[in-house]
Formats: C-alpha cells, sequence, structure tokens
C-alpha cells in the first residue's frame, strides 16, 4: 500500500528531518509510528498525502509515486488518504453531521450519498446520537471521533493518524486507538504517529522507530514502545 | 457539476459575505465609489466626445470654382476620392441668396451692382481627422481656384476630444487598479478567516478550483453589489445635472436617451462583476498559497 524507497528529506533551513527511509506499509496494516518530538514523524505522514515532497527517493502510494504526481492530481490522491489530527481541526461553526458531511461536499458527492453515508460512519464511531452537536460542546474524545468520522467517509484505503491521542486522557486514549485497529481490520491501512508508551504497549502492534530522521527499528509484529 | 454542489459553492461565498459584514460592506462601497466616479467621468467624457464629433462632423470645405471651370467634370472628378462623403454645388446665385437671406440685405440690390461671389463645391470629409489632406487634394484639381474650411475650430475640437478619451483612459486604469486592490485585500481577509476551513478542504482532496469558486464568487457578488450602488446612484445623478445644465446653460445639450442609460446602468454592473472577480483572481493567486 505504501512503500518509502531510500527517502530523505532536507528542509531549507538545513535541517535533515528523514533519511535512507526504507519501509514498506501493507493493506490492512496497523502500525505505530513512535520516536521524540523533532524524530521526524510527521515529515513521515505528510509524504504519504504530498504536503511535502521528498529530496531524493520514491514515495509511493496505492501503485503511484506521489513525488511525480502533477500538482492538479494531488487531490486525487488526498481523496484516498484519510488525515487524523491531534489538535481535531474541526469546524467550530458547523455540527458534527456538518463536519462529517462537508469532506463530502468538497469532492462533488451527491446529496443522496452523503445522507447514507455520513450517519454511517458516526454510527462506526460512536457518535450516532451526537450528530446535531457543535464541537465547542463535545469531550477531547468525541471531537477526535468526529475527526475519524471525517477522514473514514469517503471509505479511503489508507488512514493516517498523527498523534491522535496527544490531547487525550489515558483511558480516551485508549478506545481512539482500538477504533483505529477496528478499522484497520475492515481493510484499511492505518499509519498511526504517537508518542504514547501506553498505547504502544498495550497494542503490541507493528512498531516503526525513527531517531532523527532515521529508521532504528522496525519490530514487524507485537511491538511495544521501546525494544526489548 | 451536481446540483448540491453549485448549492454548496453558493452557499460557501454567500456565508462568506455575511460572515465578514463589515469587510464586505466596505469593499461594496469602494466599488460603488469607485464606479460612481468611473461612471460620472466616463458620462463626462462621452457628452464632451459626442460634442466634438457633432461640431466636427460639421465640418464641410468650401471649394470656389474658377473662371472657365466645368463643373460637371470637377463634380465627377472629385467624387472618385475616397475622403469625401457627400458634394453638394452651389451656384454663385445660390450663394448670394443664402448670403442675403443670413444678414437680411437687399438682394435686388446685390444683383444690380453685379454677383462677386464664385460658383463653389461644399464637401464633407468622410473622417473629420482628414480634413487637412482633403482639402489639400481638392486644390490639385484644375478649375478649383481656392480652398476654404474652419481649419482651427476643428482641429481644437478634435484635440480636445482626444484629450477626454486619453483622460478617461487614465481615470479608468487607475480607478481600477485601486479597485481590484481593494477586492483583492477583501478576499485576502475572506481567506485568512477561512483558512481552516480551506486548509480542511485541501487535506479532504478539494481541487483548487472548487477552493476557489466561493471567493470568485464572493468577488463577483461584491463587484456587482458595487455596481447596482453605483448604478442607484448614477442614474438620478445625471438626470439631476441634465436639468441643472438645462436650465442654466440652455446651449448645452446633453445626452440622454434610454439606450444610453440602459447601456450605462449594464455596464456599471458588468463593470462591477469584471473587477470583483479579477480583484478576486488576483487576491487568490497572491494569497491562497499562504493558507
Amino acid at each position: 500500500m505504501i512503500h518509502f524507497q531510500d527517502v530523505s528529506v532536507l528542509y531549507p533551513d538545513g535541517t535533515q528531518a528523514l533519511s535512507g527511509v526504507d519501509l514498506h506499509f501493507e493493506r490492512g496494516e496497523f502500525a505505530f509510528l513512535t520516536g521524540a518530538s523533532g524524530s521526524g514523524k510527521s515529515t513521515l505522514l505528510e509524504l504519504i498525502y504530498r504536503e511535502i515532497e521528498p529530496t531524493g527517493g520514491q514515495v509511493i502510494v496505492d501503485g503511484q509515486d506521489v513525488s511525480q504526481l502533477p500538482r492538479h492530481l494531488v487531490p486525487l490522491l488526498r481523496r484516498k488518504v484519510g488525515v487524523i489530527f491531534q489538535d481535531f481541526r474541526l469546524l467550530p461553526q458547523r455540527t458534527v453531521w456538518e463536519n462529517v458531511g462537508f469532506a463530502l461536499d468538497v469532492i462533488g458527492t451527491s446529496r443522496r450519498d452523503k445522507h447514507r453515508k455520513v450517519p454511517l460512519v458516526l454510527e462506526l464511531v460512536g457518535l450516532g446520537d451526537r450528530a446535531d452537536s457543535y464541537p465547542d460542546h463535545l469531550s477531547g474524545g468525541e471531537q477526535q471521533r468526529v475527526c475519524i468520522a471525517r477522514a473514514l467517509v469517503n471509505t479511503p484505503p489508507l488512514l493516517i493518524a498523527d498523534e491522535p491521542t496527544g490531547n487525550l486522557d489515558p483511558a480516551i486514549s485508549r478506545t481512539i486507538v482500538q477504533l483505529l485497529a477496528d478499522i484497520a481490520e475492515r481493510g484499511t491501512t492505518v499509519v498511526c504517529a504517537t508518542h504514547d508508551t501506553n498505547i504502544v504497549d498495550i497494542m503490541q502492534r507493528r512498531v516503526v522507530e525513527l531517531v532523527q530522521g532515521v529508521v532504528v527499528r522496525d519490530a514487524k509484529e507485537g511491538g511495544g514502545y521501546h525494544a526489548a | 457539476m451536481r446540483l448540491n454542489t453549485v448549492e454548496f459553492l453558493l452557499t460557501q461565498a454567500w456565508s462568506a459575505i455575511v460572515r465578514n459584514g463589515a469587510i464586505s460592506g466596505a469593499a461594496i462601497t469602494n466599488v460603488a465609489v469607485a464606479l460612481c466616479v468611473l461612471g460620472a467621468f466616463a458620462l463626462t467624457a462621452f457628452n464632451l466626445d459626442q460634442q466634438a464629433r457633432s461640431q466636427a462632423a460639421a465640418v464641410e470645405i468650401t471649394a470656389d470654382l474658377g473662371k472657365g471651370a466645368k463643373k460637371d467634370d470637377l463634380d465627377k472628378a472629385l467624387r472618385q476620392d475616397p475622403g469625401l462623403r457627400s458634394l453638394r454645388f452651389v451656384s454663385k446665385n445660390d450663394a448670394l441668396r443664402d448670403l442675403a437671406q443670413r444678414w437680411d440685405l437687399d438682394l435686388s440690390a446685390l444683383e444690380r451692382i453685379g454677383n462677386p461671389l464664385p460658383d463653389s463645391f461644399h464637401v464633407v470629409p468622410v473622417d473629420p481627422h482628414q480634413v487637412d489632406a482633403l482639402a489639400a487634394r481638392i486644390e490639385q484639381f484644375d478649375g478649383i481656384a481656392d480652398v476654404r474650411y474652419a481649419e482651427q475650430t476643428t482641429q481644437r475640437l478634435l484635440t480636445l476630444a482626444r484629450g477626454i478619451k486619453l483622460a478617461g483612459l487614465i481615470a479608468v486604469l487607475v480607478l481600477g487598479t485601486a479597485t481590484l486592490l481593494l477586492v483583492s485585500v477583501t478576499i485576502r481577509l475572506t481567506i485568512y478567516a477561512r483558512r481552516r476551513e480551506i486548509r480542511i478542504m485541501q487535506l479532504v482532496g478539494a481541487t483548487n478550483w472548487f477552493i476557489r469558486i466561493p471567493f470568485l464568487l464572493e468577488g463577483t457578488f461584491q463587484g456587482a453589489a458595487g455596481g447596482v450602488v453605483a448604478m442607484i446612484l448614477l442614474l438620478p445623478g445625471y438626470s439631476y445635472v441634465q436639468d441643472v445644465i438645462e436650465s442654466s446653460l440652455p446651449f448645452l445639450k446633453l445626452v440622454y436617451s434610454p439606450q444610453m442609460l440602459a447601456l450605462l446602468a449594464v455596464g456599471t454592473v458588468l463593470f462591477g462583476c469584471f473587477f470583483g472577480g479579477l480583484g478576486s483572481l488576483i487576491g487568490l493567486q497572491r494569497h491562497l498559497r499562504d493558507v
């Protein structure tokens, strides 16, 4: 689903964010991306949805070299990649339903499809009864579920989460990550950047650890936050 | 494009205008003021230009015939000139009758002392600007003794008309640029106010045009609204000025026709739309990448 081949990113200010990254994520796989702040986790995720371009190597998503993608085709790539953020990035003046529906509106989905998909995805993330609430009236965990629903509503084959539990307490964090794991069970590839030790240790999934832009560990299964 | 997509884009544009009410109001006022000044200038220029044109159109060359000139041959030869619009022969007797009539003189007394006036051709040029050249060509014909025309008056009027057009063009450029800048600044503010929404749109895969269309619509709406305000001010304003001029300067006739007023109304709104849309495009080009 995702291939990184000898990928490096050098920012204009001279910061080497990633160097020589070789990684492969299968369809339906759930993987954690760990490392301290500034280790290159977010940079690696941003490469997947072409927020930035690599200065070396290739990033292939769903068979497509995204760094070679013409600018006008980037939106089509992004329709295949759902993105979840630490700060949720919801629109405060829109209801939960509207926030999720917004993601379909802007890609020209028909009204009928929207009315079919939004309730389904809200049920999936456990927010069926909060459709008419505004984000400010929701807890952090609920807001993150709305963010997940928005990322999923277009049924993308790939979901990436950048510190999805960064603003949540441990109990809520566990349910959110479990929800992501359940989504992966349905065939969606999920890559989740985190430095939440507990969550990684509990889930016992594949762990890719980055240190100063270099992959120092790739524990394919049953990995903990720290190397055994 | 689906109906609900069109509805979504229009709603986005409209809600941006409503949400940024004060900024939108400022932009609409700016467009209205600019278009009012532009419209007033265009009306002035149009009227002066019409005045100059009607004066210039009345330019006539008088070509006096010499003794023994063959009138019919000359008539035929002069009509070959492509710069000639119309040609009228005035016999010396007709000329004398005209003169007597114009100055209220006793025609029989004039006839007794002998008619000193020559036969002549009165020639109207196709292009008043080319009157000099035409007069020079006519002078070359055998049988033409003298050529006269109101050279200075014509040239002054035509120069004035050219000057007005140039000044109008400069005013359009200056005010147009100012309007474009104002609209683009408004769009910049809207982009800033909606940056979170735009960011989400980009991330969930909205195309660039899909993101841009509501801004273009917003600018066009603002331009159109400014155009309507300008039109509402200009039409009665022009009518008022016409009344004032008619009563105080009756020799000056302003152009006033339903067609011209309709053209002014439609033109003002279309100009507003054009400036609004173009201003948005400039704003988008400059600021959307910053989101």
